[in-house]
This record gives structure tokens, sequence and C-alpha cells, in this order.
């Protein structure tokens, strides 16, 4: 499972990476975790407010922190 | 060169869509949506995407605290695409409610915008 957390470095950005962590960890998911910054990459997902979530290439949501058991649910479904 | 975009977070979010529609007051909508976003009033995001749904632009506009809507005219297309996609519109703005006529030019007159930004700014503040 790829998993893109989109956001360019922010307080917000960088808790919805912990969320996912965390998630990942508690789970057992193997998945690969990437940061993405480059506002042009957020773009190409038609993402227009950060943070965001990519998952697979699919995109779960954006413009707010996601509660840890939405996360879950993305993740392991 | 446009001035480096370092992240797209706010603490609040409000979605700016026109109907950028083929018409004086399409264009228009479409000017006053540019303008709204230049003045810090909300960000503009792509209306015909909505319609499209595409995945990327559905959660942005779901991820907004706030949408406003830009119509040209009282056939309303960016607001039924709105909500035929779930999403509620919390303010909506129609330009031929502002004293302007839809005709067929493209071009947006001169007077024209800086007069109804103004009208949409006092909407908006109200």
């Amino acid at each position: 499972m790829k998993i893109e957390v989109l956001g360019s470095g922010c307080a917000k950005c960088n808790k919805v990476k912990e969320i996912v962590e965390k998630v990942v960890n508690e789970a057992g998911i193997d998945a690969e975790i990437i940061k993405v910054e480059d506002i042009n990459k957020i773009l190409d997902y038609g993402v227009m407010v950060t943070p965001g979530l990519v998952v697979d290439g699919d995109v779960k949501f954006a413009g707010k922190i996601p509660s840890e058991d939405k996360v879950r649910e993305w993740l392991t479904q | 060169m446009a001035e480096e975009i370092k992240c797209a977070c706010d603490s609040t979010n409000v979605a700016l869509f026109s109907c950028s529609g083929a018409s004086n007051v399409g264009q228009l909508s479409n000017q006053l949506a540019i303008e709204l976003t230049e003045k810090g009033v909300g960000k503009m995001m792509c209306a015909v995407g909505i319609g499209g749904q595409v995945t990327g632009l559905l959660r942005s506009a779901e991820g907004c605290d706030r949408i406003i809507a830009i119509d040209g005219c009282p056939l309303n297309c960016t607001k039924k695409a709105l909500e035929l996609s779930g999403l509620e519109v919390d303010r909506h703005i129609l330009v031929t409610d502002l004293g302007i006529t839809k005709n067929k030019d493209l071009r947006v007159k001169g007077p024209e915008l800086s007069d109804t930004l103004e009208k949409v700014s006092e909407i908006l503040a109200n």
C-alpha cells in the first residue's frame, strides 16, 4: 500500500503523518508512507487545501485533520 | 513570477466556486472569484471539477468550512453542481441580481467588475 500525506510541513500536515504512522504500526499494515510537499504534485491530485491523504492514488480527504478512526477505516478496508 | 506557495493549510478554509459560463455574467462570476481570492475572502476552486467528479477537488470542497457559489445567471449551474455532489452552499451570489443583464459578450466591461465586486463584498460582509 502506498500512502501519501499531502502538505508542506506545517503542524496540521505533520499531525496527519503522525496519525497515519500510528495506525499503520498498530494495525501492522505493509505500507510505504510518503510525505508530498511539492505544491505542484499536490495540485496534480486536484487537492486545493491541505493536509490531504492519498491511498494507492485515491484521495481520501483534504483540508482537515481526520480522526484516527477514519484513517484506520481508510487503511484497513 | 508567482510568489512561492509554502503551505495550503489555513485555520479556516472558504471555497469559492464560479460558473465561468459563456456569457458576460459567467465570465464576470469567474473574475469575481479571482478578485475575492486575491482579497483573501476564500480560495477559488474548480467548479467544473465538481461536475466532473474529480476526487481531489470533491475532497477539497468537503474539507472546507464554508462554500460560496457565484452564478452568473438564474440557471444556477454552480449551485446545482455542488448540491448534486452533496456539498452544502453557505452563500450564493447571483450576478444578474446585481444589476447586470446577461448577454453573449465574453469580455468583462471596464467598470462592471469593480462595481459588482463592491456589491459582492458588501453581501459577503453581512
